[in-house]
């Protein structure tokens, strides 16, 4: 009995097997084709001629193609200020951060603004489509503004208070009105450049059917993974697991009209791989693996003078690229020692900036030699916009123990008990200086501020607390935890520079807790206020000139903050084992050094050629 | 004693373990020294200078010169930037620009040059070079031009005034400068870090360092599990059981563990060496309770603890007296592994960025955590990590082999 229970058991297993593996034989359904496609991704098998590697640009797998999202990790779905990146959604004006320029992309021609700089005009291509054929429209343009308002993303909510309104006068023809102030004047024009450079344009009828899906509810929009999203840019969804992401070529690209680009990016395949750390990356790149690297690479002319591989940068000599962001340490104002001006600017005339560069930065930052501290980042056009001889008497080079040493004295700052270490009001000057622990550069930078304190007599001990700490406390309205702190100032953008005064200055901040915008010592100072609402309505060249000079006056006498080194906007360094003809300085084409995905570097895609 | 010493002299391993740990010592305790300063003085501007000796040019120029016609000296020159891949790669160049190459060796170091000179022009772009040959090809060009210009060299001072040059001297390919009568020489013979500090120096300050911290560490875990181990074995019963239940709650939860907890929760800034050392030595002493325990309960039934007992002298005398002479060649030898042990788990420690705070005094594992940091593996900045690694592995490798050397001594069992 027993044992034809078991048969009978053994032969339905049997036919269930055989009627199983049946059902699958009857055609390949959509999903299996898609795995199939993936396992070809995924087991290396990318055309390598045809494909172009990034690294330093993702990490971690992504979240989705949402691109009114703020969090789908992916580094196709990515605004920066030195210019979003536009391989899958495109924005009207691709910036360029060598100059400063705004290049069309959707938009037909530059930007008209009405006489008294209220509202700007854009046109839209004529020839701009979505990847489903349709035209890109003026009405696409407003209703992605609008729909970023509405569910309230970091584009909507930062535009918001600059932008009254974006209005499509016909499918070609889009106008963006500022929001006034009390004076009738618009509130602050630059952040319309800012918005028609950064932001991205979606596709109305796509985010009518998304809002659909999702009953117009703001969270699910701005979590939906946006799997049938439609784009315009050249790029679209390939593959992507945790190891890779890969987009394809659209053939059909719209830029390929003779109104834009005129061809086809040149690599068939886009991909990033993504990998566990810095290291894994940098092992990559050297192998040829990588195409372009946005990674640090700590002497990086290393790589071809000591190892002979064929990796450049965009200048083959130091800095190697161009930098526009000012990593900057903050004087926390509220301590006491700290708001004694003389002890801030002894502190920042002792630092060795040299070192610093030389070894966080391993060179590839201008010296302050060279390009004077200001609150201007080291490109021509920045640089241009002060007096630079009405300030020279207030910039430091720094390594000036002798002069910070005199400055105390004269200042009757003295060590009074005999330990080494200076008093003021009787209180002993010790301060800690901190940045997040792992960001070796900024750490190699700040143990070189504790030793300038050292040789002037005031104690300054290193701290390096976890960056999830550290972004907490720091963002804090009237933390006095730490005393001398790193942040970033931002990098080149249409805002700049105007926005870094504001960063580096404006009592806005002062207060406000979640500051993630600036002023994190907690600067205040009237005038300052008045110049830098006085900067972005100013349209008079000598008059703009000589805001930024005060501005910048006050800033090196109140040195609420001080300058460690110049850092650019992305890194950039490419080895052509399969790809050449990057941009390079000097090649008359101006194409920025921006990984090319950043604003207007993209062109690289368009002239970069495969190695024969 | 005498004869006990000389039996643990006689042990070829002591011996060898000895002299290892000693000459670690003694470049500890001799070349600050010779060579005296901070440790951790940044010498160096950049990162990693490379190992060698240092010579000031601005006082080398300034010295006596003596000629010296030596008859190799140009061609040396001119290898030391003209390799053979060098020489293959300019007529590869020559290929690309279109220039030909009929008869031409790549030996004929005179043909190669002429043609070089008369030809290369930085501008021209061949079709298909890559920027980073183009890039190769401007160095190399610049290295040429020095070693092949034979012109002297002019050394000349700046007015600050006006800016005007006076000429000091001209420096002729056949001056030689005696390296003894430079003012600044500065011998570097482990190279900087990535700060720019001097390794030697550095790795002498961290030895000293990570000794401490062992000794700390080592005689804290030993003092906890001796004391430990001594009670429990000797009065038994509850006291046994309850030093037994904490002993065995300790030894279940892996030691590591506990250390990168409790390392993180002290945070960065209260963390010196003392702290980290007192941390590893509150962590890993229950092996030596484990086993002082054991012996100590093989130890307490014999004759002589009895009558001690039976005389009437109490429990610490008894311990002190009857015990512990007993057992001190093993806690010497424990004392010997947690030593080794302690400055392991330091450089783990640091090596994942838990160690002691970085500005005070260098460690052997923050040296590994900086050079890792700054990627000096990926790179080939051997000298930032290896002598460190080197000296951890030989610390630890030496006081290992004193211990077996003294286990072959005090344990007739293991005897040869």
């Amino acid at each position: 009995m027993k044992r034809k229970v078991v048969l009978v058991l053994c032969l339905l297993m049997t036919f269930s097997m055989v009627f199983a593996n049946g059902k699958g034989d009857k055609g390949a359904k959509p999903e299996e084709q898609q795995v199939a496609a993936a396992d070809d991704a995924s087991s290396g098998t990318l055309p390598r001629n045809q494909t172009l590697y990034w690294a330093g640009l993702q990490w971690g797998s992504i979240n989705g193609w949402n691109v009114l999202s703020d969090d789908m990790n992916n580094f196709n779905v990515s605004r920066q200020a030195y210019g979003t990146r536009i391989t899958m959604f495109e924005t009207l004006y691709m910036y360029n951060f060598l100059d400063g320029s705004l290049e069309p992309l959707l938009a037909d021609g530059a930007p008209q603004w009405n006489a008294n700089k209220t509202e700007v005009t854009v046109k839209i291509k004529k020839a701009a489509k979505w990847s489903d054929g349709t035209p890109v429209t003026a009405e696409d343009v407003a209703y992605s503004y609008n729909t970023g308002v509405k569910i309230g993303n970091t584009s909507g909510n930062s535009n918001k208070p600059y932008i009254a309104a974006v209005e499509a006068k016909d499918a070609q023809t889009v106008v963006i009105k500022a929001a006034l102030n009390s004076a009738g004047a618009a509130k602050n024009p630059l952040m319309l450049d800012n918005f028609i450079a950064v932001e991205y344009v979606a596709q109305k009828a796509w985010i009518q059917k998304l809002e659909a899906r999702t009953g117009g509810d703001a969270t699910k929009m701005k979590t939906d993974p946006a799997e049938d999203v439609v784009y315009s840019g050249p790029y679209g969804p390939y593959f992507a697991d945790d190891q890779k992401v890969v987009l394809v070529r659209n053939d059909n690209y719209w830029g390929k009209d003779a109104s834009m680009w005129g061809k086809l990016p040149a690599p068939k395949y886009v991909a990033h791989t993504i990998y566990s750390d810095n290291a894994a990356g940098e092992v990559a790149f050297k192998s040829g693996e990588v195409d372009v690297s946005q990674q640090f690479n700590s002497n990086v002319q290393d790589l071809w003078e000591k190892d002979g591989l064929p990796i450049s940068t965009y200048m083959a000599e130091a800095p190697y690229g161009i930098c526009g962001s000012l990593p900057t340490a903050y004087y926390n104002l509220a301590i006491p020692g700290l708001d004694n001006v003389n002890v801030r600017k002894a502190i920042a005339m002792a630092v060795d900036y040299d070192a610093i560069i030389a070894n966080a930065m391993t060179n590839q930052s201008p010296t302050f030699d060279q390009v004077p501290r200001s609150t201007m980042n080291p490109t021509p056009g920045e640089q241009a916009l002060y007096d630079q001889k009405a300030v020279a008497n207030l910039q430091w080079v720094g390594n000036d123990i002798a002069g910070a040493n005199a400055l105390l004295d004269k200042a009757g700052i003295k060590d009074t008990n005999g330990d080494g270490i200076r008093e003021l009001n009787g209180k002993k000057l010790s301060f800690k200086a901190s940045c997040p622990n792992g960001w070796t550069d900024w750490m190699a930078a700040i143990e070189i501020v504790a030793a300038a304190g050292e040789k002037i007599g005031i104690e300054i001990t290193s701290v390096f607390p976890e960056w999830s700490v550290y972004q907490t406390v720091i963002t804090q309205a009237n933390q006095t935890e730490y005393e001398i702190f790193m942040m970033w100032s931002d990098g080149s953008s249409p805002t700049m520079p105007w926005n870094r005064v504001r960063q580096l200055m404006s009592s806005e901040y002062v207060g406000v807790e979640g500051n993630w915008s600036g002023n994190w010592g907690q600067y205040s100072n009237p005038r300052v206020d008045e110049i830098i609402s006085a900067i972005p309505a100013t349209t008079d060249a000598a008059k703009l000139r000589s805001l930024y000079t005060e501005a910048n006056k006050i800033y090196l006498t109140d040195v609420p903050s001080f300058t460690l080194m110049y850092r650019p906007n992305c890194f950039h360094a490419v080895n052509e084992s399969v790809w050449t003809n990057y941009p390079e300085d000097g090649d008359g084409q101006n194409i920025p050094p921006g990984d090319l995905i950043h604003g207007y570097s993209i062109a690289g895609l368009y002239t970069i050629k495969t190695v024969k | 004693m005498k004869h006990i010493l000389s039996q643990v002299f006689h042990s070829g391993k002591f011996v060898v373990g000895f002299c290892i740990f000693m000459s670690i010592l003694l470049l500890m305790i001799f070349y600050p020294i010779f060579n005296p300063g901070n440790p951790l003085q940044i010498v160096s501007i950049g990162t990693f200078a490379e190992p060698g000796i240092y010579v000031s040019v601005y006082d080398a120029v300034d010295s006596d010169m003596n000629t010296l016609k030596l008859d190799e000296a140009p061609a040396k020159r001119l290898d030391s930037v003209l390799k053979s891949e060098d020489r293959v790669k300019m007529v590869m160049w020559f290929d690309a620009a279109g220039i030909p190459v009929d008869n031409l060796s790549i030996h004929d170091t005179e043909a190669l040059l002429t043609l070089w000179e008369e030809n290369y022009d930085a501008t021209i772009r061949p079709e298909g070079m890559t920027k980073a040959d183009r890039n190769y090809f401007q160095r190399l060009d610049g290295n040429l031009k020095k070693v092949i210009v034979t012109h002297d060299k002019v050394l000349a001072r700046q007015d600050p005034s006006s800016s005007e040059l006076s000429v000091i001297r001209t420096i002729e390919d056949t001056d030689y400068v005696n390296i003894k009568k430079v003012a600044n020489v500065k011998r570097l013979p482990l190279g900087t870090d990535n700060f720019g500090r001097d390794v030697l120096k550095e790795l002498a300050a961290a030895i000293k360092t990570s000794i401490f911290i062992g000794l700390v560490a080592g005689s804290i875990a030993t003092l906890i599990g001796l004391t430990f181990g001594l009670l429990s074995g000797f009065i038994g019963g509850l006291v046994d059981d309850f030093i037994m239940f904490i002993t065995n709650i300790f030894t279940v939860i892996p030691a590591f563990v506990l250390l990168i907890l409790i390392s993180y929760s002290i945070g960065q800034d209260q963390r010196g060496p003392t702290t980290v050392a007192v941390v590893i030595g509150l962590t890993v002493w229950t092996w030596t309770a484990r086993a002082v325990r054991s012996q100590v309960i093989s130890l307490r039934n014999r004759d002589h603890v009895n009558l001690s007992k039976l005389s009437g002298h109490n429990l610490f005398l008894i311990i002190f007296t009857d015990i512990l002479p007993y057992i001190a060649s093993y806690v010497i030898m424990a004392l010997i592994l947690q030593i080794s042990g302690a400055i392991l788990a330091e450089a783990q420690l640091s090596l994942l960025g838990l160690g002691p705070k970085t500005t005070e005094v260098p460690t052997l594992g923050l040296m590994m955590n900086w050079s890792m940091l700054y990627t000096a593996h990926l790179n080939g900045y051997w000298w930032a990590y290896f002598p460190v690694i080197l000296t951890i592995a030989l610390i630890s490798f030496s006081l290992n082999l004193m211990n077996t050397g003294l286990d072959q001594v005090f344990n007739p069992t293991l005897r040869d």
